[in-house]
């Protein structure tokens, strides 16, 4: 997948996702604004409750969305057979696109009430999204080649030998401190501030060589990549830390959420409600 | 990592009514419900909700529905079930009950509301106290149990003196007026003059057991006097109704002989007597004793005294009777009886024209003589001794004015020959230059001329009284007193058979024609031809 492919990849996930958003809230919108007491004798009540034509299928659709997103990335990353089943990096962003579009749907689905045991599967949904927003966060910390495998640091460092930002400005880094050994506080805003001041200087610096207009954006932007790549090496150790807790979170959270799921659904089926089948 | 999930679940269930999976709150109603030991309380599984088992408990309902009775077992809600209009689990303050009750066809329900129901609010009849079944009245809000009766939710205001089917009377418009009801349809009609009394009067209004009652059953009402006071004190006994009926106490019908019989009261009531207003006689009251015996007792002396007679008792009926005061009973014989008889043309005259000459009726102290009455349209021209007293007898009668019956003979001018065959006007009236007729009886003399007119123009002599009588007589115009041998020229020959005219020829002096008798001395010559 070349990167103008990708970028309709992920334009298309994201205009998905808000278009769901807003004919969701559209078409429900005088429905869920009302209060629980009142809704039953609202037309849309018939279609749109949570055993409604429109707010079961809400339900089931959203629920096939997570299934889907869930084990299809928990199978690419497991079984060995499907490892050359495209990038990692773009299962994973399909992950977070039905992961995400699963529990718009779910939450339409509830109409906004939220009770009973069925309750902990919603909750531990949000909080799987949640911890979710949170793991793409400390994911993208941590350098990774272009299959999103991880880098060790050696690899990084090539990695920064192959920008040529030192041709440009050959003293620029060299007298940045190693942040590494100091604790992780001091790494995060230590690093932070320093990055801030240097960045400063060293656009003067490039400012100062007559650059066209060209070559000077492409110069500051080799000069964030550096920079970047400074701060994620000062947090590496710290981010592959993070990720091992952050997936001792996350997983449980959708467990908990499938296990209650899976209950509520059978709940829903043995009392009788099937939708349209 | 499964643990991990477990002990999750387990964790946010404990802040989640733990084992709950219902999918919301039961209403207050069905808070005993709650709990996953209940769900299939009204859940079949495999088959949602079954109205069967809201019927299981609800059997109140289900009795109506099985008796075909209320809006349960309306054609609209029948074939409905349960969960479509009452639903569950949508929080502990939801209405179960609930629908728009403006639109609401109460028929459906088995009970048109009609008239002022529709007017209500259904909170006015749907009320606690107003439900009959005890249960149902425990229930909050409940629109079951309501009875249909009238009374049910109304007051008995007859406090149970009445049928309880009110609409009988009543409708749904107002509790008054009383449309319904028909007071000829009851035991007592009302008629005449009891359709207009106002129904408090029989029917009083008062309090009982506390309240405003009014009273419509147990009213007696065989005998007049039940309502009415005997103002008789029960002298003509306890049924009214022989005299008096509905159309008004007054018109007593015993007057027309069919019920009270006045003649029993010792006055029988005859000619106008009997179609007159008892009050007009019974002034103060029907039982007041009334004198009778006289008509002036009643009625006013329209005469004013002038048939007093001291030590003598006259009343009316002398006169008048009971069948109108007009005419009277005095007949002209009766008249003739006193000092004024009536003959002639008297008898046609009316009475009025004698005795009614002004404004009031005159019988006492009219004078008798004829000029009394009748104006002398003689005045001074007749000689007293001929109209002495003004007494017009002597020469008229009461027969005819025009009648005249005076004897001439009595005067110094003795009608003879033709004056006998004259009317009197024509010697005695003359007409005046200004049109008027003047009446001459007096100051006339025997003297011809002043009647007659002097044909002869003076031609002979006429100082003398009755001088015409020397040719003239009264029988005819013709001369046969003259004899003309007297003259100087007597007649013989052939002189006797010749007409007068041949001699006395006719002269015209102006517009005077006359006949010249004074020829002079005559010779033969001066007549026959030489």
């Amino acid at each position: 997948m070349n990167k103008t492919a990708h970028k309709i990849f992920i334009s298309t996930m994201v205009i998905i996702v808000i278009a769901s958003l807003i004919i969701l809230t559209y078409v429900g919108f005088n429905y869920y604004r009302i209060g629980l007491e009142e809704r039953f004798f609202l037309p849309e009540h018939e279609t749109l409750k949570p055993s409604g034509y429109l707010g079961h299928g809400f339900g089931i659709a959203g629920s096939l969305m997570i299934i889907i997103g869930l084990f299809s990335y928990m199978a690419r990353k497991r079984f060995r057979r499907l490892s050359r089943l495209g990038y990692l990096k773009h299962w994973l962003e399909f992950h977070i696109f039905l992961c995400i579009l699963g529990p718009i749907f779910v939450l339409f689905h509830t109409t906004f009430k939220f009770g009973g045991i069925v309750a902990i599967s919603f909750w531990s949904m949000v909080a799987v999204v949640a911890s979710g927003v949170i793991g793409r966060f400390i994911y993208i910390q941590i350098p990774r080649s272009v299959e999103g495998r991880e880098l060790s640091l050696n690899e990084i460092n090539v990695l920064k030998s192959e920008g040529n930002i030192s041709d440009l400005l050959p003293d620029a880094f060299k007298d940045r401190p190693d942040f590494t050994d100091k604790s992780f506080f001091a790494r995060l805003i230590g690093g932070y501030n320093y990055d801030r001041a240097i960045f400063k200087k060293l656009k003067r610096d490039l400012k100062n060589q007559n650059l066209t207009r060209v070559d000077y954006k492409r110069a500051c932007k080799l000069l964030q990549n550096e920079i970047s790549l400074n701060r994620k090496i000062d947090m590496l150790v710290s981010m592959r830390n993070l990720m091992e807790y952050w997936h001792v979170a996350h997983l449980p959270f959708a467990m908990a959420m499938m296990i209650v799921m899976i209950i509520h659904v059978i709940v829903v089926i043995t009392m009788g409600y099937r939708w349209v089948f | 990592m499964w643990c991990l999930a477990i002990v999750l679940i387990l964790f946010l269930s404990a802040h989640n009514s733990f084992g709950q999976i219902s999918p919301g709150d039961l209403t207050r109603a069905h808070a005993n419900l709650e709990g996953m030991s209940n769900c299939t309380k009204c859940h079949e599984v495999g088959k949602k909700v079954l109205s069967s088992k809201c019927l299981d408990c609800h059997k109140e309902i289900k009795a109506l529905i099985d008796q075909k009775k209320g809006y349960h077992a309306s054609t609209e809600v029948k074939s409905r079930e349960c969960y479509s209009c009452h639903n569950e689990h949508h929080g502990r303050n939801f209405k179960i009950i609930r629908f728009d009750t403006l639109k609401f066809d109460h028929r459906d329900a088995g009970f048109e509301l009609l008239g002022k129901h529709n007017t209500l609010t259904c909170k006015a009849c749907h009320k606690k106290e107003f439900i009959k079944v005890k249960k149902t009245q425990k229930t909050t809000a409940s629109y079951l149990d309501l009875g249909r009766e009238c009374l049910n939710c109304h007051a008995d205001y007859h406090q149970s003196t009445l049928s309880t089917n009110c609409a009988s009377c009543h409708n749904n418009n107002a509790f008054k007026p009383v449309i319904g009801f028909d007071h000829k349809k009851t035991k007592y009609p009302l008629l005449g003059k009891h359709q207009a009394v106002e129904c408090s009067k029989c029917h009083k209004i008062a309090d009982q057991n506390g309240k405003k009652f009014q009273k419509f059953s147990g009213i007696a009402f065989s005998n007049c006097t039940d309502c009415h006071k005997d103002v008789h004190e029960n002298k003509f006994g306890s049924d009214c109704k022989k005299c008096h009926n509905e159309e008004s106490f007054k018109k007593v019908a015993g007057l027309t002989g069919t019920g009270f019989n006045h003649a029993k009261t010792g006055y029988v009531l005859e000619g106008k007597h009997i179609t007159i207003d008892c009050k007009l006689c019974h002034k103060v009251s029907l039982t007041t004793k009334l004198k009778f015996s006289l008509c002036s007792d009643c009625h006013k002396d329209e005469h004013k005294g002038q048939f007093h007679k001291p030590g003598v008792l006259s009343d009316c009926k002398d006169c008048h009777s009971v069948e109108g005061f007009k005419p009277s009973r005095y007949t002209v014989e009766r008249h003739n009886k006193g000092d004024f008889q009536l003959d002639g043309a008297h008898l046609a005259t009316p009475c009025f024209a004698c005795h009614k000459k002004e404004k009031d009726w005159v019988f006492k102290g009219l004078k008798k003589s004829c000029a009394d009455c009748h104006e002398n349209i003689h005045r001074k021209s007749i000689e007293p001794k001929f109209f002495g007293n003004q007494n017009c007898e002597n020469c008229h009668s009461t027969t005819l004015w025009s009648k005249v019956k005076f004897d001439h003979n009595t005067t110094d001018f003795k009608l003879t020959g033709k004056h006998a065959t004259l009317t009197c006007k024509q010697c005695h009236f003359k007409a005046a230059p200004d049109g008027t007729v003047q009446q001459k009886f007096a100051e006339l003399t025997s003297r011809c001329l002043d009647c007659h007119a002097d044909t002869h123009n003076r031609q002979f002599d006429t100082t003398q009284d009755n001088s015409c009588i020397r040719c003239h007589d009264f029988e005819k115009w013709k001369p046969i007193q003259f004899n003309h041998d007297n003259t100087r020229f007597k007649l013989d020959g052939k002189h006797k058979d010749v007409a007068c005219l041949k001699c006395h020829k006719e002269v015209t002096e102006g517009t005077l024609r006359y006949v010249n008798y004074k020829l002079g001395d005559k010779k033969c010559s001066d007549c026959h031809l030489r």
